[in-house]
């Protein structure tokens, strides 16, 4: 947790045009050293997925810049997209695993095909290799043959996990990664990220409104509320002593808490 | 309301069993929660209560579903249509699909307050304008013109909780009312519903997978798995002493009560799907204190524990206790046999 590894500066990203345009993040500084766990919060519309997107690449920030290992890599200046030769660093798993893994792909070869994009390996040594990460994440030789469809949404999650591995990233983006699997299957996949980050020291950046979650994970915290990051610090304080009137908002609502509710 | 029983199949050329041993009683004005996996049978065993499992190509094969003094088994699609919506509010999951996007707010509002009978337009647009009042909309005139993908999700969840009480039901249903929707937005449409509950003396079932949702709202709460009542009883009881090795789960595989740098104590594999349930107890290829008995056919039924319903057949001696969060460190989270 020592050296600085992903950092967003100051990044802005506006929709539309003229007076349609409005931005969906703004001007929002993030940084993650190697090995670390952060946590984004916010609501709907709040800009974290936005602010995500960028991160990795997926989305060009209309200004400021993202660097990597110090190094900017993607700013709204350069019109190239991200380089190949950095993308691999940053991998995201996405919120809803039934639409993430293609349908007509056995599960390995979703795996596989992520595994030889970015290693150049033959097709024996991908499947190989496939088939040993997702042994990894707790899917079998024989659930890996199957398709998606005959998986459960925890199963499918993470088949995500393994195929976001598989370019050996150092930091891996989890956007809302439990809000569409059952609970039992939940707590699986969150010890599974855990032991990524303190065993293999995968830095790991939690999208999420859940608070809770982001409470068990994450080191520090960026609260986002309409585009602006509200308050940022160690999460314990800020679960503890929160300053924004925001930020409290979010914590009174985690459900379980009696409050007033009932 | 009372002892409700139901058991249901469904079509498929052959008969496949989605729910076989609900149960569930209700008093008037209780608030009851069901909380269950996907694949669980709480959506359909809300079906069943609001009469439309045909429509999904379900069916009720055995038990018994009475309200009041009504027979809801036998009852025909002319009964359902006295019973739906004026005795039976039903809220339902999608809020999003819920709304007719090509008509308004008030052209859909006025259908569930007219389905009683006629009313002039004036008197319908009232109504529907002290609804929207009701269900906490400011501006509810300017609402009541626009079509749903023009408010928010909040917004038409409160939409349907207001169609849902137009006909100020006995019983209201909802089914997983605050799945999409953001905490704070939750906990609003939450209180909103207990409220309304309180006003209109409504008796409420609130479905959900989220076990603190339903500590937060209702009296009384049933867990299935599975498609079977696995424990059920009193809120608070459920919560300091489950008397079923999956309620316990359920409690301890919650992040919220998770301690940081602690492994959250997992359920192993995955929940058993429909058509492929194991013998007997069907929670024993996942429990840690599954024996050769628990194997066996048929799954147990429901018996009383302490002050709850368990169908764990060793529910008398074990002690499904929860170390509280403050004992970090301590590695003896494992569940004990006394």
């Amino acid at each position: 947790m020592t050296e600085l590894l992903l950092e967003g500066k100051e990044i802005t990203v506006t929709f539309g045009r003229g007076a349609e345009a409005f931005d969906a993040v703004r001007a929002a500084s993030v940084t993650v050293s190697g090995g670390e766990a952060i946590g984004i919060v916010g609501e709907s519309g709040s800009g974290k997925t936005t602010l995500a997107r960028v991160l990795v690449g997926l989305q060009r920030p209309s200004a400021g810049e993202v660097r990597l290992e110090g190094e900017p890599i993607f700013s709204a200046q350069n019109e190239q997209r991200m380089p190949r030769s950095e993308r691999w660093k940053t991998q995201m798993i996405f919120q809803d695993p039934y639409s993430s893994l293609n349908p007509r792909m056995r599960v390995w070869q979703a795996v596989a095909e992520a595994v030889q994009v970015w290693h150049n390996l033959p097709k024996a040594a991908a499947r190989q290799e496939a088939l040993r990460l997702l042994q990894t994440m707790g899917i079998s030789d024989d659930q890996a043959r199957q398709f998606p469809k005959s998986l459960s949404g925890g199963q499918r999650q993470r088949v995500s996990v393994a195929r976001a591995l598989a370019p050996g990233p150092k930091v891996l983006i989890a956007d809302e990664p439990t809000s569409s699997i059952d609970q039992s299957a939940q707590a699986q996949l969150l010890n599974l990220l855990r032991r990524l980050q303190t065993e293999q020291g995968l830095a790991i950046i939690f999208i999420s409104h859940d608070l809770g979650l982001v409470r068990y994970l994450t080191s520090r915290v960026y609260v986002m509320q309409k585009g602006d990051i509200v308050e940022t610090g160690e999460t314990q304080a800020v679960m503890e002593q929160p300053q924004h009137p925001y930020t409290r908002l979010l914590i009174d609502s985690i459900p379980g808490r009696g409050n007033g509710t009932g | 309301m009372q002892d409700l029983c139901i058991g249901f199949r469904k079509r498929g050329g052959r008969l496949l069993p989605v729910i076989d041993a609900a149960n569930l009683s209700l008093d008037p004005r209780q608030a009851v929660g069901i909380v269950g996996e996907s694949g669980s049978g709480k959506t359909m065993l809300c079906r069943a209560l609001i009469g439309t499992l045909a429509r999904h190509g379900a069916e009720i094969t055995a038990g018994t579903v009475k309200f009041g003094g009504l027979d809801l088994v036998a009852a025909s699609e002319r009964v359902w249509r006295g019973i739906r919506g004026r005795e039976i509010g039903y809220i339902p999951q999608s809020s999003l699909a819920g709304l007719n996007p090509v008509l308004t707010v008030e052209t859909q509002l006025v259908e569930s307050i007219t389905a009683t009978g006629p009313l002039s337009r004036r008197q319908a647009r009232d109504k529907a304008v002290e609804l929207l009042e009701r269900v906490r909309i400011p501006r509810a005139p300017q609402v009541l013109n626009a079509r749903g993908h023009q408010l928010s999700g909040g917004m038409r969840q409160r939409v349907m909780i207001a169609a849902a009480i137009a006909q100020a039901p006995k019983l209201l249903i909802a089914d997983e009312p605050t799945t999409a929707l953001d905490v704070t937005i939750q906990r609003e449409i939450l209180s909103l519903i207990t409220q309304l509950r309180h006003e209109l003396n409504m008796a409420l079932v609130l479905v959900s997978h989220d076990l603190a949702v339903i500590e937060d709202v209702c009296d009384e709460v049933m867990v299935m798995y599975a498609g079977a009542s696995v424990e059920s009883g009193p809120v608070a009881a459920l919560s300091t002493t489950p008397r079923h090795p999956y309620t316990r789960a359920l409690r301890v595989s919650r992040v919220d009560r998770a301690v940081p740098g602690q492994d959250l104590e997992a359920i192993p594999g995955d929940a058993a799907s429909v058509g492929s349930w194991p013998p007997g107890c069907r929670f024993w290829p996942r429990c840690s204190h599954a024996d050769e008995e628990c194997r066996r056919d048929p799954h147990p039924v429901l018996m009383p524990v302490g002050r709850q319903l368990s169908a764990c057949i060793h529910a008398e001696r074990l002690v499904l206790g929860e170390q509280p969060p403050a004992v970090a460190g301590r590695d003896d989270g494992a569940p004990q046999r006394q």
